[in-house]
């Protein structure tokens, strides 16, 4: 028996809302522990990992551990059904193949309850193993998400240099170019604004905009985002969720055009 | 049974065993028994190949280097093998079969010829090809005796198979020009003198020509174009002493610069100046293409050393003949026949470099394969492969080695000369084979090598030419020429016959023969002639049957009786059918009737206008599953018929002016607004050309009927099927607006009174066959279109709705003028209607048994669908309209679905091809396949398509929102890459539609449960081992990932230490590796089956498998199979180490 209990449907709505563009089906891993939901995109370019801790939970019981196939859009349209501040109950029977989602509105007098079915998702488990980055950039999650929206509508890839002084985002496309640069301002009294960066030696990468624009849809979890870097590593974006666990994403640096036709 | 298209049938007639390999379980257990059929006999040849294929890893390109690293020792190793018969493949027991070396092998030149008597016996041949030089007039011929003139070569066989080349002398070309009013006899001299006087002041090639114009004469003829109450008129007819003249002719005439003196300067209109000289001279010989020739005794001389002028060529008669000397034959009773000719085919293998396609300035020419066969024998009677280096004899053929490349180009032209072919085939000869010959011999220097054709000291030049039709699409091809030998490529014979997936001759093998062969890849064949002489001897094999394919295809779709007839038919020459379009073949036949008739042809100005005019009609059809016979009602030849019965011709056209003079009982009044004039007043000339072409096809089927013997039955067949499409290119002629005397007055006639007729039918079943009028249903029209109408009766029995539709065919047919004629043909039942020229159902002619079912305008037929999407339209078409069991083909469907979510489905069901026809600037959108051929030329450029090529792909998983041409990739890359199919893609963008658009019909609402029922709940998704071909974001994550385990029965993510089970499933772990054992034992069964099929396959079974066939599901089934038990067996090792 799975039984979980959250007591604000948004925070869940929330977590859909920054898988649905990456991730189509995936197997949400239940443990005594939490819920740990880990998928590649369908390209193969990134991954995303996602952690949700029982003492995120209002009540939480795991008899044993369960692999939940989830269709991500599927639940989406269930929990498009729940208030922002309904509780809601997530509920799966040992042997079962349905999931139950329970809605109970704040002052008590609505109860929904919704079953879905779950699939049978073959996939390999992947994991990206933690590790130390040469440079880590804290930054607010919404500075972090215009910067993104905005290099997009000049190029394809960003390169993201990390100096002493600040951060620099790089994107060039046919139309131009354009530059947005961070000061280090860990000054700022309120640590949501901050700008921290740490370092063990200036590096240059690039990366592919069109999934940064896919991670940034996290940005409604959490008011800061963490770049952690290494070059020839993946980039880590990482949101923390308060209280709960976080999500991370992973994506690969891009290769050189160059580089590529060479090898081949 | 359902047919699978995809899967190859080879069916060799003496073994019996070999049996399509197929996934479906009811083929699962026939396969079994053949294997055990097969073990015994074939000793454990086939099973101790399996594990170390296994071990060689799956990556295709790393295995080939392994290979050819280690290959030599492996081949050295079979050649010493005690029993070497048992290693050669099933090809070369055919070669053996077909004679040894003792018999006509090595007797390659052709029959002698016996002396002959020109002035006691008549000359007789079969004439193949013509054209035409320039040459000093040879005394006591016809025509000009001064300067160069014009001469024809005709090239032929006797009927003893000797080779002819005939002169024919003293023929020159001609333009029309109407007289001017007062222009008479006696100004002749003068115009033909102010004429030729212009031409020579305006062209300097003619400067010192002596007489241009050869003579002008007064004839009496008509425009072709409109109805001249006034008849013929007087034309002047100018005869030139060479064809390049004409034009020069013609602009002196058109700009008003002759000069009369008592007419004054005028300009002239001129007529049939923009026909082609070898048509010409052939309508006035009344040649046609492929026709008998005979010379009477006396009328002829031949040619020989010791005489003058001498013999030119290398044929056997080489003979002189006036042009109005020889009898032409038309092609009818004793000159049906056709003269032993024979056709050579050949292959040629290159030592490439990898990755690179071979390039003649660098890549050697190492082998070329012959065959040469007789039309209409079964078997060639020539059959030898040149090597470069030494080569183990192969039994029932003639190796002859070569030291060096410049012997073996030379040699190998040598022999073409020798067995002196008359049609010379192969596949792609003509864009590839044939250009690599004439370049590699260039830069090597081979000099004795570019004399291919019939004629000494011409040498074979090579030219590129664009053909463009709107037909046929624009294609760039090569001209290798080869004066005297008709080149009919089967790859351009099939690409413009036959709508085909692929035209790879191994898939085209598979389709049209039931025959796979091996497709070694070009990189391998390098290593093979660096091998010894048994490993040349195994690609000279290979390289054999690639030169009998080709042949083996042409005696299969009949082609060159069937090409032959259509020369002969339409009167041009047998090599314009492969390089020219369908209007030329009109123009011949409406120059030939214009001719009997006193008809000119104007020249029309090419105007690249678009004018479009209506085309035919379509009756709204009522959709749904009809489960009452519905009768079907067609016009026979609808457009022919239309212009024969309303007499609708050029020359019956009548404009304004002219039907002023007119009563208006002459003439008619089109549906569309045209008039013409009736039968009585003139019988135009196209229904003439349409009557005699149908009465022709009426005979042509009855000496069918009559006829026993089997080649003079296809040479008949043949001829009706070319009877049958002449007729129907006339209507198309008359609307070709780029064409050379389009009429769109006569075309959209045609068009309107079809439209007319059908709605006509419509009105009289429907008033006729009903409650009121005492039947006992109401007939409802339920679809029309073109040509047909499809009525319901509404009578449940099949005879009864047979004999009702017979009657209604006959009564409507009384209602229109002769030679219309409405039909009633066939019935369906059940009848499955979906939309305007989509339908399927079953066809029934007898009352007894359905004769076939029949799918119009469905997936079935389209090439831009996966086969997947045909294979499963057609189960589930075959369960509704033959079992008629609905819940069966539902169950199918979604058995179909569930195993595409879970990966289950061979990606060559996947395969989805495209013709690249332009290049990606060309396009307007980006296209998947374009971007593909882009992307696989940076890649390797040497096994990129090219323009003209069909391109394969599949589509891979991208990012969201990518778009299909993104997500484009060649379905070898990702079997090499372990790359993840979009099985959404699929289903979504190829399944959903055509499922939905059979099923709801009969399930209604229901359908949609097929999408997104419980069978969609279970997916596979696979980790690739390269990133998408995305591009903007290439690399891949994988390469950072660790897998964790995960539970192999319930999924859960199991915490260090364990590999298999959790501890929750870990009770049943006997049961859990029963099953995953079992899972291994089938997936090692079912590799071993499909190793033995490729070894079956290529005829041996001592060999390793090289075949990397594009086209063969069995090489995809056999790489994923591969795969998926080097997976299995890690799974069933870890169970060891927790066991």
């Amino acid at each position: 028996m799975f039984e979980a209990r959250m007591a604000q449907a948004a925070l869940l709505k929330k977590v859909l809302e920054a898988v649905k563009d990456l991730v189509t089906d995936a197997n949400w891993d239940c443990t005594s522990a939490g819920i740990s939901l880990q998928a590649m995109d369908s390209s193969h370019v990134s991954l995303v990992s996602l952690l949700m801790r029982k003492d995120g939970f209002d009540m939480y019981r795991c008899d044993r551990p369960i692999s939940l196939g989830i269709n991500i859009a599927s639940m989406t349209k269930i929990m498009k059904c729940a208030n922002n501040n309904d509780a809601v109950t997530l509920r799966a029977e040992d042997e079962g193949d349905t999931v139950v989602f329970t809605f109970e509105s704040a002052d008590q007098e609505k109860v929904s309850e919704f079953e879905m079915k779950l699939m049978d998702i073959d996939s390999e488990h992947l994991g990206i193993p933690e590790r130390e980055h040469t440079a880590t950039v804290k930054m607010p999650a919404s500075e972090f998400h215009g910067i993104c929206r905005d290099l997009s509508t000049i190029g394809e890839t960003v390169q993201v240099s990390v100096t002493k002084e600040g951060v620099q985002f790089t994107a060039s496309g046919d139309t131009g170019k354009g530059t947005i640069t961070l000061r280090n301002n860990s000054s700022v009294d309120e640590e949501s604004q901050q700008v921290v960066i740490t370092m063990q030696e200036e590096l240059s990468l690039s990366f592919a905009l069109r999934y940064l624009n896919f991670f940034t849809k996290a940005t409604a979890l959490a008011d800061s985002v963490t770049l952690s870097m290494t070059a020839d590593l993946p980039l880590v974006v990482e949101y923390r969720i308060e209280d709960t666990g976080y999500i991370r994403y992973f994506l690969a640096p891009k290769i050189d055009d160059d580089d590529d036709e060479d090898n081949n | 049974m359902h047919d699978f298209s995809f899967a190859p049938k080879s069916k060799d007639a003496r073994k019996q065993q070999q049996q399509t390999l197929d996934d479906s379980k009811q083929h699962h257990q026939q396969q079994q028994d053949n294997q055990q059929q097969q073990q015994p006999a074939k000793g454990t040849a086939a099973m101790p190949t399996v594990p170390r294929s296994l071990s060689d890893g799956d990556n295709g390109a790393k295995r080939r280097v392994e290979r050819s690293a280690s290959g030599s020792k492996k081949w050295k190793a079979g050649g010493k093998n005690s029993n070497p018969e048992s290693q050669d493949s099933a090809f070369v027991d055919e070669l053996g079969d077909m004679g040894t070396n003792g018999e006509r092998i090595s007797d390659v030149a052709r029959p002698p010829a016996k002396p002959m008597d020109s002035s006691k016996e008549a000359f007789v041949f079969q004439q193949l090809d013509l054209d035409s030089y320039l040459d000093v007039p040879l005394p006591g011929m016809p025509g000009p005796q001064r300067g160069n003139v014009q001469i024809f070569r005709l090239f032929g066989v006797t009927k003893g198979g000797n080779s002819v080349l005939m002169h024919v002398h003293g023929f020159c070309p001609f333009i029309y020009t109407p007289a001017p009013a007062n222009f008479t006899p006696s100004m002749l001299g003068e115009f033909k003198m102010a004429l030729d006087k212009q031409i020579k002041e305006t062209t300097s090639s003619a400067k010192d020509v002596p007489e241009v114009v050869m003579m002008v004469e007064i004839v009496s003829k008509e425009s072709i174009y409109g109805f001249h109450a006034t008849g013929k008129r007087p034309f002047l007819k100018i005869y030139l002493v060479q064809h390049k003249f004409i034009n020069p002719a013609r602009r002196a005439l058109e700009q008003g610069t002759i000069t009369l003196s008592k007419l004054g300067t005028l300009s002239y209109e001129v007529y049939e100046s923009n026909l082609e000289l070898n048509l010409r001279f052939m309508v006035e010989t009344q040649l046609v293409g492929c026709n008998w020739v005979e010379v009477p005794a006396g009328k002829y001389k031949f040619r020989s050393f010791s005489s003058t002028p001498k013999p030119v060529s290398l044929a056997q008669y080489e003979l002189d003949v006036a042009f109005d000397a020889f009898i032409s034959h038309p092609a009818e009773d004793e000159w049906q026949q056709i003269a032993p000719l024979r056709i050579l085919s050949f292959d040629i293998e290159c030592a490439g470099r990898k990755g690179v396609f071979p390039e003649p300035d660098k890549d050697p020419v190492i082998q070329i394969a012959n065959m040469v066969q007789v039309e209409g024998e079964s078997k060639p009677f020539v059959r030898n492969v040149f090597t470069l280096g030494t080569c183990a004899p192969i039994v029932g053929s003639k190796v002859i080695a070569c030291k060096t490349e410049i012997e073996l180009l030379e040699s190998w032209s040598a022999f073409v000369r020798e067995c002196d072919p008359d049609i010379v085939t192969g596949y792609n000869i003509t864009n590839f084979d044939l250009p690599f010959l004439m370049n590699r011999a260039k830069h090597l220097g081979a000099r004795k090598f570019p004399y291919l054709g019939r004629l000494r000291n011409v040498q074979s030049k090579l030219s590129e030419t664009k053909f463009s039709s709107k037909a046929y699409g624009t294609r760039e091809s090569k001209v290798t020429s080869m004066e005297g030998r008709v080149p009919l490529d089967v790859l351009q014979i099939l690409q413009r016959d036959y709508k085909l997936r692929s035209y790879t001759l191994n898939s085209v093998s598979a389709h049209f023969l039931s025959e796979q062969k091996e497709d070694v890849h070009h990189s391998i064949i390098t290593d093979l002639q660096n091998g010894n002489d048994e490993t040349r001897r195994r690609l000279a094999v290979y390289c054999m049957k690639d030169a009998y394919l080709p042949l083996r295809l042409l005696s299969k779709l009949m082609c060159v009786v069937n090409y032959m007839e259509m020369a002969r038919v339409t009167g041009v020459p047998l090599s314009y059918l492969l390089s020219r379009g369908q209007q030329i073949k009109v123009i011949s036949q409406l120059m030939r009737h214009a001719g009997q008739h006193d008809l000119v042809i104007p020249v029309h100005e090419r105007q690249g206008s678009d004018e479009q005019y209506e085309g035919a009609t379509v009756i709204q059809p009522k959709r749904g599953y009809y489960d009452t016979p519905i009768a079907t009602l067609d016009f026979s030849s609808l457009y022919p018929s239309i212009m024969m019965a309303h007499n609708l011709c050029y020359t019956t056209l009548l404009s304004p002016q002219e039907r002023s003079h007119l009563h208006p009982d002459d003439y008619i009044k089109t549906p569309n607004g045209d008039y013409f004039v009736k039968n009585k007043v003139r019988k135009g000339l196209l229904p003439l050309i349409l009557e005699s072409l149908l009465s022709a096809r009426k005979r042509a089927k009855a000496d069918l009927k009559k006829e026993t013997d089997p080649f003079r039955k296809s040479v008949l067949n043949g001829r009706q099927l070319a009877l049958k499409i002449s007729a129907n290119s006339v209507y198309g002629f008359t609307g070709a607006t780029v064409g050379k005397l389009p009429c769109l007055a006569i075309s959209s006639s045609v068009t309107a009174f079809g439209r007319e007729m059908i709605e006509a039918t419509k009105q009289h079943v429907e008033s006729r066959y009903n409650v009121k009028n005492g039947y006992k249903h109401d007939a409802v029209v339920i679809y029309g279109d073109t040509d047909s109408v499809m009525v319901k009766f509404g009578l449940d029995s099949l005879e009864e709705t047979m004999k009702v539709a017979q009657e209604a065919a006959e009564y409507v047919t009384s209602k229109f003028i002769r030679p219309i004629n409405l039909e009633f043909e066939k019935v369906y039942f059940p009848y499955l209607l979906i939309n305007k020229k989509r339908y399927a159902g079953l066809f029934w002619t007898r009352t007894e048994k359905w004769d076939k079912m029949d799918c119009k305008g469905l997936v079935t037929v389209r090439r831009d669908n996966c086969p997947l999407v045909v294979t499963l339209i057609n189960t589930c078409l075959h369960k509704l309209l033959i079992e008629r069991n609905v819940e069966g083909a539902i169950d199918f469907a979604k058995k179909t679905i569930s195993d595409l979510l879970c990966n289950e489905i061979d990606i060559s069901q996947l395969v989805i091809t495209k013709a690249l026809t332009k290049t990606a600037d060309e396009y307007d959108g980006k296209q998947a396949h374009v971007e593909l051929a882009e992307r696989m030329r940076k890649r390797d450029a040497g096994s990129a398509p090219t323009l003209g090529d069909r391109v394969a792909y599949v589509i891979i998983r991208g990012p969201k929102g990518a778009p299909a041409f993104e997500k484009s990739e060649d379905p070898i890359y990702v079997l090499e890459n372990n790359i993840q199919l979009d099985t959404q893609y699929y289903l979504h963008n190829q399944l959903e539609k055509p499922l939905m658009s059979i099923f709801e019909p009969i399930l209604g609402s229901r359908a949609k449960e097929l999408l997104s029922g419980e069978h969609t709940r279970v997916v596979v998704k696979r980790a690739s081992s390269a990133g998408g071909n995305d591009k903007k974001s290439r690399g891949s994550i994988m390469s950072f990932t660790r897998a964790k385990a995960t539970c192999r029965s319930c999924r859960a993510l199991l915490p260090a230490g364990r590999t298999t089970l959790c501890s929750a499933c870990e009770k049943d772990i006997d049961v859990h590796f029963q099953r995953e054992l079992l899972k291994k034992r089938q997936l090692e069964d079912r590799y071993a089956r499909l190793w033995a099929q490729c070894q079956r396959c290529q005829g041996s079974v001592m060999q390793d498998v090289l075949c990397t066939s594009k086209d063969c599901p069995i090489f995809y089934m056999r790489k994923k199979v591969q795969k998926d038990l080097r997976m299995q067996n890690e799974v069933v090792g870890k169970f060891d180490d927790s066991w």
